[in-house]
């Protein structure tokens, strides 16, 4: 095992990423190097032009929301000009901007413009640097998960994420199928097992037949417009109106600082009503009061009687996402052997009870809805890595979650690879030209639910010439689809008679052409040996740092002292046991980045402490 | 496993020292298993015999693709055998899904039969057939309009039975019945209509059997019942007739017999026999004139007549004496 180089599962969250892998047989999260479990999917450039991810940022973000960039898994791989941005430039308070042709979109933080997986690379990197201080070596391979419902291009896109990151991606997996895998890892079982997986922004949900350790998807579907978020969203509207009404019509939404804690507040209360029957939201000073008049303050109480009437319709909506995917798989609600919740929103106690109906069972509690993705993740990794070495026979058997098609002549949409096969798989469908002496015919490789082709998300397309001049209908053109084990999907359209033939690779949609991605790994690569250079500076730094702390150790009694006479300073003392903590954390991880991070606050306790110290005996200095 | 697995399996040597991250007994296997697909059942295909069930074909299937899904050898060159993989993989998943789905198995397994269990799955299927008629008739009776419709069905159906095999008042009884259930259905009076003429026939028939043995064993007057209601039944019975007109004469029931004798003469003017009787009564009773001219005319229709051309001679002879 140990002469294995070490891979790890990533769960790329919305909100929140965790990171795992196999020791010596059993799935295990890794915890950061701040001993968190959980890190805020959260990257931001701070005033002095370093970047942050992590806690770090998210510690930040309030003080800093222009240049804060946090959910960046909802932009991933969607076009300039499609909807989904379209909302999130209204709600997000970080700048988007399109992208050189226009068919992405970049983040402009600290006077630069990033493209969205470069956002997600940094925090893939912060989990992969977390990886390797805790394996004390080089991690570079690598599974991540993304919701059952992303497209191919969002998929793409989180591959070039991991690229840039400096992962090899073994293979990009669906949250529920990886969930699934953590549930049946070292078990004996056969049977159907449902996902039930409600994130921060997406609602999945999967069906799966397990038996000899072999995860068969049946069915992928999902919502990807359905989450925690919306929960929060009716929350933040019942107390913005709540508040108009009081305050004769100030709109809150109307500034971005108090429209962010509102939001905090909204999620807080909602999180809360999980364990309590209800729940207060207290802002004080949320917004001011207008010419000469005080700031005011928003005081309500929520019931979960209040939420559960505001959030009705959310339920329903899974409910009726569960019920079509069910359909789709031929599986009855009383077939299914077991439920397993995944994500934060299945805490709510109405969304279980509804999951209770509708199965007729009580779901399995037994995994940590945060972490078992991640989990499932570095399971799958495990096996693809090395899949005849520890025993784990764990082998999945994955879906199409989309049907695949091109587009026929009337702007249809014809399916030639429908959802839910099993892949690797492959498909051959013959077509005809409409045209008398048509020379080429245009092939639109689209993806998608929609009959009608514009309604569906275009992943390639390819023109076939040199067609031999016949009649219209007569030349027979043979379009083949295959998708290989890992989901590329291959192309390729011939001319039966002539055997003309073209072909494609559906790659290039993830809105980095392969010269951008060249000069951001180029540009990784900098970076990386700028880091070197900080490693050589880490001894020089550590000298620094363990003279200051021996001099702050040494004024400590003096400073206790002075403290036990004055009731000031109390949490100024803790806030600097914190600060040497993460020093010595530095120290032990070797992480030349957090030690000069630190180095600042360092030095700021330093000066306090001398002040504290100075204060009891000034002759000293 | 055996050595002789691949037995009279040709490996292409080319195929087997690709230069590929495999072990060679694994090579071994998806040539093998590629080789396999142009030819092999959906069962054959999973290594499970013909009409195995479904719990063993999912069990197969799961076997299976441990070893050929691409995935065992993730991050493994693989050459060619990548496409092999697939190939087989693909070939696997096919079968699964053919053999696993309830409607899809059955058209299966019906057309990939061996012959002799090709012939048994037919006779069942006619079997079944059969039984699916019979009780959807069962189901039909259930509802009062289609009962009736169906009731009329059956007993024409019966009506028909019987009267092929010649039991004529059956079929009678049938139609009759079905054509008062279904009054405007002209072919169901038809029926009804012909059977009872032959059911007639019949009844008249066998009366007359029964009379001529009574006749024979010298019991006159039930001979004479019995060609009576063979004549009631079938009054176009002339050989009824004729024999009642000679017994009834022989009991000396002269105007009894002119009856009978006139009855004959009128179901059957073309018939020798229907004169004789005539004739014969006529001497009877005494018109020697008359009785002549009739056993003439009888003569003159059938010559073989022995017992007319007999009384003739002495008519003629009694007449000229």
């Amino acid at each position: 095992m140990s002469d294995h180089e070490p891979v790890i599962g990533i769960d790329l969250g919305t909100t929140n990423s965790v990171v795992a892998t196999v020791r010596d047989g059993v799935p295990r999260v890794i915890p950061s190097r701040g001993g968190q479990s959980l890190t805020p999917s959260v990257v931001a450039v701070a005033r002095n032009g370093k970047r942050l991810v992590g806690v770090l940022a998210k510690r930040q973000a309030i003080t800093n929301a222009e240049h804060t960039v946090f959910a960046a898994k909802r932009l991933i791989g969607r076009r300039w000009a499609s909807k989904e941005i379209e909302d999130a430039r209204r709600v997000l308070p970080y700048a988007l901007v399109p992208g050189p042709e226009r068919n992405d979109v970049r983040v402009e933080i600290g006077g630069r413009a990033y493209a969205i997986p470069e956002i997600s690379a940094m925090v893939l990197a912060e989990l992969k640097a977390d990886a390797e201080a805790w394996f004390g070596r080089p991690v570079n391979r690598a599974v991540i998960t993304v919701p059952a419902y992303f497209n191919d291009g969002q998929r793409h896109a989180t591959k070039d994420a991991g690229r840039i990151a400096g992962l090899d991606v073994l293979r990009i997996i669906n949250e529920p199928t990886s969930a699934a895998l953590a549930y049946g890892f070292g078990k004996q079982i056969e049977r159907k097992v449902v996902v039930f997986d409600l994130g921060g922004g997406t609602f999945d949900i999967s069906v799966l037949d397990i038996g000899k350790s072999v995860y068969d998807v049946v069915a992928v579907g999902g919502d990807t417009y359905l989450g925690g978020e919306d929960f929060d969203r009716r929350v933040m509207d019942w107390l913005t109106f709540a508040f108009a009404k009081e305050n004769a019509g100030i709109d809150l939404r109307e500034d971005k600082m108090s429209l962010q804690r509102l939001k905090d507040a909204a999620e807080k209360a909602k999180v809360e009503l999980s364990g309590t029957t209800s729940a207060s939201i207290h802002l004080p000073f949320l917004v001011g009061g207008g010419e000469g008049k005080g700031a005011l303050h928003l005081d309500k109480q929520l019931s979960r009687e209040k939420l559960e009437e505001l959030t009705k319709d959310l339920v329903d909506r899974c409910v009726a996402v569960t019920e079509k995917v069910l359909r789709d798989a031929g599986v009855r609600p009383n077939q299914v052997g077991e439920v397993i919740l995944v994500g934060g929103m299945t805490r709510m106690p109405r969304v279980q009870r509804a999951v209770k109906e509708f199965f007729g069972r009580e779901p399995c509690r037994g995994v940590h809805p945060e972490e078992v993705v991640a989990l499932g993740a570095a399971i799958q990794a495990h096996a693809l890595a090395a899949p005849e070495k520890g025993g784990s026979e764990v082998l999945l058997l994955d879906v199409t979650p989309q049907n695949l098609g091109i587009m026929v002549v009337g702007g249809y949409f014809q399916t030639i690879i429908p959802r839910n096969t099993t892949v690797p798989t492959g498909e051959t469908h013959l077509f005809t030209t409409v045209q008398d002496n048509q020379a080429s015919v245009r092939i639109a490789v689209l993806q998608g639910d929609g009959e009608m082709a514009v309604d569906n998300e275009l992943l390639g397309e390819f023109i076939l010439d040199g067609i031999r001049p016949a009649r219209r209908g007569e030349v027979e053109i043979e379009v083949a689809f295959d998708i290989s084990a890992d989901g590329i999907v291959g192309v390729s359209a011939r001319d039966v008679a002539t055997g003309q033939q073209q072909s494609i690779t559906v790659t290039a949609t993830s809105g980095l052409t392969e010269d951008e991605l060249r000069r951001i790994l180029d540009e990784q690569i900098d970076d990386l040996l700028e880091k070197k250079q900080t490693a050589g500076q880490f001894e020089q730094r550590r000298e620094k740092a363990l003279s200051t702390v021996a001099e702050i150790e040494a004024l400590r009694p003096a400073v206790q002292e002075a403290l036990a006479r004055t009731h000031f300073g109390k949490d100024a003392v803790q806030k600097a046991e914190s600060v040497l903590a993460r020093v010595q954390q530095a120290l032990d991880g070797r992480d030349a980045a957090a030690l000069a991070v630190e180095e600042e606050s360092l030095e700021r306790t330093l000066q306090l402490f001398k002040g504290l110290a100075g204060a009891r005996a000034p002759g000293e200095r | 496993m055996s050595v002789d697995r691949y037995k009279g399996f040709v490996f292409n040597p080319a195929d087997l020292s690709e230069d590929v991250e495999l072990e060679l007994e694994r090579r071994k296997q998806i040539l093998h298993a590629e080789a396999g697909l142009a030819t092999a059942s959906h069962w054959e295909v999973l290594g499970l015999p013909w009409n195995a069930p479904v719990e063993a074909v999912k069990s197969s299937y799961l076997e299976a693709v441990k070893v050929f899904h691409p995935d065992r050898y993730c991050g493994k060159r693989l050459g060619s055998y990548r496409a092999r993989l697939e190939k087989v993989f693909r070939r696997l998943t096919e079968a699964r899904d053919v053999l696993s789905d309830e409607a899809r198995r059955a058209a299966y397994a019906r057309q990939s039969a061996p012959a002799t269990e090709f012939t048994k799955l037919e006779v069942r299927r006619l079997e079944d057939e059969r039984r699916t008629a019979e009780r959807r008739a069962r189901l039909a009776r259930g509802n009062p309009l289609v009962a009736r419709a169906s009731q009329v069905a059956e007993l024409v159906a019966r009506g028909k039975e019987a009267f092929q095999a010649g039991r004529f008042g059956q079929a009678t009884n049938d139609f009759l019945l079905a054509a008062g259930m279904d009054p405007g259905n002209a072919e169901t009076a038809a029926l009804a209509a012909e059977a009872r003429k032959r059911a007639a026939a019949q009844k008249g028939a066998d009366q007359y059997d029964k009379g001529s043995a009574a006749e024979a064993m010298g019991s006159l007057g039930a001979a004479l019942a019995a060609y009576r209601a063979a004549l009631e039944a079938d009054p176009r019975h002339v050989r009824a007739a004729a024999a009642g007109s000679r017994v009834a004469l022989a009991l000396g029931d002269l105007s009894g017999a002119r009856e009978l004798a006139n009855a004959a003469v009128r179901a059957a003017p073309g018939m020798g026999l229907a004169h004789e009787a005539l004739g014969l009564v006529l001497e009877a009773q005494g018109e020697k004139k008359e009785a002549r001219r009739v056993l003439e005319r009888a003569l003159e229709l059938d010559p073989r007549l022995e017992g007319a051309r007999e009384r003739l001679k002495k008519l003629r002879w009694g007449i000229l004496g």
